[in-house]
């Protein structure tokens, strides 16, 4: 009885010992955890973790935190893409494969899962945290510590869901859990339980984070920064948070209501007794399409940053950008019925969710002309981040261009859930997001660290990226052309066979290029000094981040600053000499009011963590201990006054003068 | 203006031979094995025809706007290059009505386009509604999806077959489509045209005509758990006189779709071999779907008969 309560179902079955592929990744997980914890603790940084790192409050910190996990995701994530794409390009004729079909489903799954919650979203508030800030002019977010809380969510979602590969089953329900497969008549095992618990905790992250940001975005912005003032990445940034606060609670409550549904026997989307698994799939796309907007938004004002900044030339159409932003964004809620055109509704209906789709792209192309302009007559630097950039035009406009063709729903018909669909959607999320992101990363890297990334390693993983990614994706296209669909663990057809070994080699050159960029980052950490950005401003840009030290200091400005335009770190550079401005030595600094750390967001999330770990293998004892955990440091935290503190006016001084000897 | 952007264009040509080079061998390989294609690019009924029509229409509209983007991409990143030390250079020229009224125009045009035609064919090529110019009356098939393996229903002709359906060229055929013990499947021909789901305690539709005499390949497109891969089924396309012999032959069979053989059929297998059953238990499909409709409890309507787990 008790070692029920304790342990639920688990038992010592769950560890999948007689699955060599899945023990050598867990062994492999274990060592690097084992040798992360021995050279913390032999070089004795356990208190640096804890006091620099775990409770910090710092945007620029958690920034970089979300970086490090989205980063380590995405290692795991890809190596799901080295068995899917090795299994398919052996599986063919009469050949298994080496995947049995259960292993082959966890992996689609928990790919698509890896990919988008835990590499996507990390980026995504890992750019979010190192810019926005520094670009409205302001000293943190609006709710630091709930800042902090939201990482480690994001965090422990993230654990819970690499937990499932040591102990038990990951859901093999592909990335949606589409009902009634992920009910429990069709899933009666943990695996969907540690899908729906990893993104719930998660999931309240990013809705903590999103509240934030829009707070941060509307109420901290410096002084004479007017909305259509703003640099355009915070406009995107705040569509896109916008989104995150009106898309996450529709995720929420429908894994609640799945939940409901497996847990308590409850009948919202099963297959019988009154329950409607397609009301599942409307909602989850509710908030699905939202989501693919939420990514690709902030990718879209990281392009307009970086054009700008390296065609050393101003934003072509500020307005009509910051209007498709806000049309997109709109829209974004009224095409989620694109995704499932064939569970037979009316013609009325398909028409009209594929005519909102199309309409998209209307103000997707004008971003891109207005991209294409802001070059026009510039004077362009091929630096790695304009690099991304270059690809991504074409990238883009090929998935694009395939997007409103599988919108119009008799085309859909023929290439729903077909390799057709699976090429257009990576062409997006990676031409689009990805080579974003990665732009954006080697952009505000020395903001974030105060060095710059090397170029030549920087460019040889671009090429392998990029032609990885043609070779992977386009024999896709032509394969569900063919009538070849998603997630086969085999095919009977050997004709099939050539394109999948060349969509492997593609996934090869891929490898490639993320090796590259682990060797680039390592060059570049080596060669910190070369590289060391002293200016604080090493692309001569645009926005406020830049006329900061690099790295910013903890408070970001000594003195608030003022704008009267957009671009004003640009303007005044240009104006500089013409006008006398304050001797630095002679400015009078004022005593800076700054949040102080707190473990309490690390301790809440901890806590989620194992209720959510408790939830999934039903343990009574567990559940009560995590959610008790919660809830007291919750309200501690509540009651503590001792969350805030200034640094003094002289440390100021002595930091900015620092920097200003460093700069000459 | 135009004189330099033709003058880029002619210096930038070095990297279009990159993306023939790409696309090339792509197309050859499509054409090459053009007897083999199972998909869009080879229909064989007028659904398909006119699907695959629809795409090439449509990627024909976009190209309009995409192959621009994609040439001006390129020559604009070569040619206004800090090193080609371009005079033209406009730090602060960011503002155009013109130009910013073209590039919302020009889509938005194309959109309309796009939309009408989309609201044509859609309405056209609705699976719910008979084809027409097909004045004789459809074959109907009742479709049940099962874990893993197809079972068609003649109901008119009281014979049913497994993972094998033979229709005749020519006559229209409306699909009924649910499932029974396996969860929600997607019925598609991508030869003869539309997919659509099947779903428990649903009956969903769909109209097709196969215009060419061969065997052609169906298939589930929609993930439904470990049989997924396997769960296709063969479609003989036939002349009505040769359909009529099949049925009588098939009626003669002593092979009956019973209850017990049905309850056979639910139990989770795959990779099945085609099956012929004459006599059809009354009423199988709607008694099927109403199964699923009238449940009440907690007990899944097949869980006390098989259990769909693993195989």
């Amino acid at each position: 009885m008790f070692e029920h309560l304790l342990f639920g179902n688990l038992t010592l079955n769950a560890i999948p010992f007689d699955v060599p592929i899945i023990m050598g990744a867990d062994i492999f997980m274990i060592a690097t955890f084992l040798l992360v914890i021995f050279l913390i603790t032999f070089y004795r940084k356990w208190p640096y973790m804890w006091h620099e790192w775990v409770t910090s409050v710092d945007h620029k910190k958690i920034g970089i935190m979300y970086l490090i996990l989205a980063g380590v995701m995405l290692l795991r994530g890809f190596s799901d893409v080295v068995l899917m794409r090795s299994q398919q390009a052996v599986a063919a004729g009469h050949s298994a494969g080496f995947l049995p079909p259960e292993h082959f489903d966890q992996i689609f799954s928990a790919h698509g899962v890896i990919m988008i919650f835990f590499v996507a979203m990390p980026f995504m508030f890992a750019l979010l945290n190192i810019a926005v800030p520094l670009q409205i002019g302001a000293r943190d977010v609006a709710y630091p510590y709930l800042n902090s809380l939201s990482f480690w969510m994001t965090f422990a979602g993230a654990m819970l869901c690499n937990a499932s590969l040591l102990i038990g089953k990951f859901s093999a329900a592909g990335w949606l859990a589409y009902p009634p497969l992920s009910e429990w008549y069709y899933s009666p095992t943990e695996g969907v339980d540690y899908y729906i618990w990893s993104l719930q905790i998660a999931g309240v992250g990013t809705l903590l984070a999103g509240i934030n940001f829009v707070a941060t975005i509307i109420k901290m912005r410096c002084k004479g920064m007017t909305l259509m003032k703003m640099p355009i990445f915070v406009w995107s940034a705040l569509c896109s948070m916008i989104l995150v606060i009106l898309a996450f609670p529709v995720l929420t409550v429908t894994l609640a209501l799945l939940t409901l549904d497996r847990l308590l026997g409850m009948h919202f989307f099963t297959d019988f007794a009154g329950g409607n698994n397609m009301m599942y799939i409307n909602l989850i796309w509710v908030w699905g399409h939202p989501e693919v907007y939420i990514l690709i938004l902030p990718a879209f004002g990281i392009f307009s940053e970086i054009v700008a900044t390296f065609s050393q030339k101003k934003l072509f159409g500020y307005t009509t950008m910051v209007w498709a932003i806000a049309i997109i964004a709109f829209l974004s809620f009224v095409v989620w019925l694109h995704h499932f055109f064939t569970m037979g509704a009316g013609a009325d209906v398909n028409a009209f969710f594929g005519i909102a789709t199309m309409v998209i792209a209307i103000p997707t192309g004008v971003k891109i002309f207005n991209w294409l302009f802001t070059m026009y007559k510039g004077r362009i630097i091929l630096a790695t981040p304009m690099l991304w950039v270059a690809a991504f035009f074409t990238t883009f406009a090929i998935g694009g261009m395939t997007g409103v063709m599988l919108a119009i729903p008799p085309v859909d018909f023929e290439l729903h859930n077909s390799l057709f669909l699976v090429a257009h959607f990576h062409n997006v999320l990676i031409g689009g997001t990805l080579f974003g992101f990665f732009a954006g990363i080697i952009y505000w890297f020395p903001k974030a660290f105060g060095f710059r990334l090397d170029e030549k390693w920087g460019i040889g993983s671009f090429v392998f990226w990029v032609i990885g990614f043609y070779i992977a994706f386009m024999p896709l296209y032509v394969l569900g052309l063919n009538g070849v669909t998603r997630r086969l663990d085999h095919y009977a057809n050997t004709q099939y066979q050539p394109y999948f070994i060349t969509a492997a080699i593609g996934a090869a050159c891929v490898l490639i290029g993320i090796i590259l960029q682990i060797i680039q980052l390592y060059v570049s950490i080596k060669n910190r000094e070369a590289l060391r950005d002293r200016t604080g401003d090493p692309w001569n840009g645009r926005t406020l981040e830049w006329s900061v030290s690099s790295p910013a200091p903890l408070y970001n400005f000594a003195v608030l600053p003022t704008v009267e335009t957009l671009d004003q770190f640009w303007v005044n550079k240009h104006q500089h000499h013409t006008e006398g401005t304050v001797h630095p030595k002679d400015i009078h600094y004022h005593p800076i009011h700054l949040p102080k750390n707190t473990a309490a967001g690390f301790i809440i999330a901890m806590f989620s963590g194992i209720t959510g770990f408790a939830l999934i293998w039903h343990m009574w004892i567990p559940g009560i201990i995590g959610l008790l955990g919660v809830l007291i440091t919750w309200i501690a935290r509540t009651f503590s006054t001792d969350t805030d503190f200034y640094i003094d006016a002289e440390t100021v001084r002595k930091t900015e003068l620092a920097h200003i000897k460093e700069k000459v | 203006m135009i004189a330099r952007m033709r003058s880029a264009f002619t210096r930038s040509n070095m990297r279009r031979p990159l993306m023939i080079g790409l696309l090339l061998p792509m197309m050859l390989s499509l054409t090459a094995c053009q007897g083999q294609l199972i998909g869009l690019l080879n229909p064989k009924g007028v659904i398909a025809y006119e699907e695959r029509k629809l795409f090439f229409d449509t990627l024909a509209l976009m190209l309009i706007v995409v192959l621009p983007v994609i040439v001006m991409s390129f020559t604009f990143i070569y040619h206004y290059q800090v090193s080609h030390r371009i005079k033209d250079y406009k730090p602060n020229w960011s503002h155009s009505y013109f130009l910013e009224s073209l590039w919302w125009g020009i889509p938005c045009v194309i959109v309309v386009v796009l939309a009408i035609l989309s609201w044509k064919k859609t309405h056209e090529l609705d699976p719910y509604q008979p084809i027409p110019g097909h004045p004789q009356p459809p074959l109907l098939i009742q479709v049940i999806a099962l874990p893993w393996k197809w079972l068609f229903i003649y109901p008119e002709q009281h014979i049913a077959t497994v993972n094998y359906v033979v229709i005749p060229v020519g006559q229209q055929v409306e699909y009924w489509l649910t499932t029974d013990n396996v969860a929600m499947s997607a019925f598609f021909i991508p030869q003869l045209g539309s997919q659509i789901y099947t779903m428990a305690g649903m009956r969903t539709r769909l109209h097709l005509v196969a215009n060419q005499i061969g065997t052609y390949e169906g298939l589930n497109t929609q993930f439904n758990g470990d049989g997924f891969s396997d769960m296709h089924f063969t479609v003989q396309v036939v002349d009505p006189s040769v359909l009529q012999q099949w049925i009588n032959n098939t009626k003669k069979s002593s092979n009956h779709l019973t209850e017990a053989t049905y309850h056979e059929l639910l139990k989770p297998s795959i990779g099945n071999k085609p099956q012929v059953f004459s006599g059809i238990p009354t009423d199988l499909f709607n008694r099927v779907i109403i199964t699923y409709m009238h449940t009440i409890g907690d007990v899944h309507p097949r869980t006390n008969e098989v259990r769909n787990n693993h195989v």
